[in-house]
């Protein structure tokens, strides 16, 4: 998400005085997230702690996290979009009719309110869940809720940082993008990267059936996808690697069983707002890293004749090979 | 009971990545992981260091490490357009190592992210 308006969790902490949560439950996700970053803590900006932070949780439905939050707005399952785009336009005092307010589930006069705390905050953020995300809009949500935060900026600081969930998701869009310019969605088969979700985000290959096999690490699709995605996988040799038998390995050709990341392998996670962590794993594990055992699978490959027809010596790789 | 302590461990279960957890372990388990939220404690008291699982299985049967990375090697050469997808739970070092496979195959390479 090339130009995104965003910071560290640490400014946050620091110096943000007004919090929106957006599609998320971090009472429940995140437990740390209050307490750690975003309204909890003092600081020699706002050294009231919670007294100098307002936090504004907007959501479906009422989750854990709106007792922690100063105001609750329930917004319209599926009206997130048009609710973001009516504050966009508030925020520029254009003029937005009754009945659109009126479609998100809020009222004139509670959107008003909201416009007015984020234009008077001195550094306002905005995390946003996978209930903006993941929901009708999608993608399209996630860049309206980046551009009103760009646009805040006319007014005061304001900036967007998705919460993310799965350790180290974070990571796979950080070295994608450093590796291949683009953080996910990518497809080499033309020998060098490109980009498209939708035609090569996964779901998408496996409902279709477009891939012949599949590598799945630190995942399990066998759960959380899609049957005919699940079936897909089923079809075709799947290679899993993960600390535990999976739904996936129950279906998959090959399992290896490798060392969790954390515990007992070593290496590097990245946090929600992109900042590396070394990892100190505290266990000896009786099985090889995901690390040492992909690298194996790589030299193996690389013994191999190279994909194209021809079966050449494999030009250029795009990818570097230095080592972190 | 004599614990090791692993002291700022970081904690990769959620986004957060904390990274001041007081882990309390005896090489095999860990007993206590100090300021570790709900789910953090539950991803760290939930592994261990026995050996719970086969190290490899192929079509179901328990088979050394060296043969599941050479049938690996040989399903994924042998595909047209092989996926590769996931490395949440995993290391940035695997995470490269990942990308490597993806452009090595001419393969199609993806993360949660587009869920």
């Amino acid at each position: 998400m090339g130009g995104k308006v965003t910071c560290t969790l640490g400014e946050v902490k620091q110096r943000a005085d007004f919090i929106i949560y957006w599609g998320g439950n971090p009472a429940e996700c995140h437990p740390r997230h209050f307490t750690k970053y975003t309204i909890m803590q003092k600081s020699k900006f706002l050294p009231r702690g919670r007294k100098d932070r307002t936090m504004v949780l907007v959501d479906i439905r009422e989750t854990k996290s709106a007792k922690a939050a100063d105001i609750f707005l329930q917004v319209r399952p599926g009206k997130d979009f048009e609710l973001i785009t009516i504050l966009r336009a508030l925020i520029k005092d254009q003029p937005v009719r009754d009945e659109d307010i009126a479609e998100t589930g809020l009222d004139r006069a509670a959107v008003e309110d909201l416009v007015r705390r984020m234009k008077g905050a001195k550094f306002g953020c905005m995390f946003f869940g996978m209930g903006l995300s993941m929901t009708r809009g999608k993608h399209m949500n996630s860049a309206a809720l980046l551009t009103l935060a760009a646009e805040m900026n006319a007014f005061t600081k304001f900036v967007a940082m998705p919460m993310r969930g799965h350790g180290n998701v974070t990571g796979a869009d950080v070295i994608m993008r450093w590796q291949t310019g683009y953080p996910f969605g990518i497809s080499f088969n033309r020998g060098y990267p490109r980009y498209n979700p939708g035609e090569f985000s996964t779901v998408d290959v496996l409902v279709r059936g477009d891939c012949d096999a599949a590598f799945i690490i630190g995942a399990d699709p066998g759960a959380t996808m899609p049957q005919p995605a699940i079936d897909h996988l089923a079809r075709i040799p799947t290679i899993v690697l993960d600390p535990h038998i999976t739904h996936t390995s129950r279906l998959a050709r090959v399992h290896i069983t490798t060392a969790p990341q954390g515990i007992s392998a070593p290496g590097t996670a990245y946090r929600m707002d992109e900042l590396p962590m070394p990892l100190s794993p505290a266990l000896k594990s009786p099985y090889p890293t995901d690390e040492e055992v992909v690298r194996r699978i790589n030299e193996a490959i690389a013994k191999k004749p190279f994909w194209l027809p021809d079966g050449g010596p494999s030009p250029h790789q795009w990818t570097s090979q230095v080592n972190l | 009971m004599n614990l090791e302590v692993i002291e700022n461990a970081t904690c990769t279960f959620c986004g957060c990545v904390c990274d001041d957890i007081d882990l309390h372990h005896d090489g095999v388990r860990i007993h206590k992981a100090e300021r570790a939220c709900v789910l953090g404690t539950a991803w760290f008291l939930n592994h261990t260091a026995e050996k719970k699982y086969p190290v490899a299985l192929v079509d179901g049967e328990e088979v050394s490490l060296d043969v599941a990375i050479e049938t690996a090697a040989t399903l994924l050469h042998a595909a047209d357009m092989p996926l590769v997808y996931g490395m949440s739970n995993t290391t940035c070092e695997a995470q490269k190592e990942c990308v490597a496979l993806a452009d090595l195959l001419g393969g199609l390479l993806d993360s949660h992210t587009s869920l």
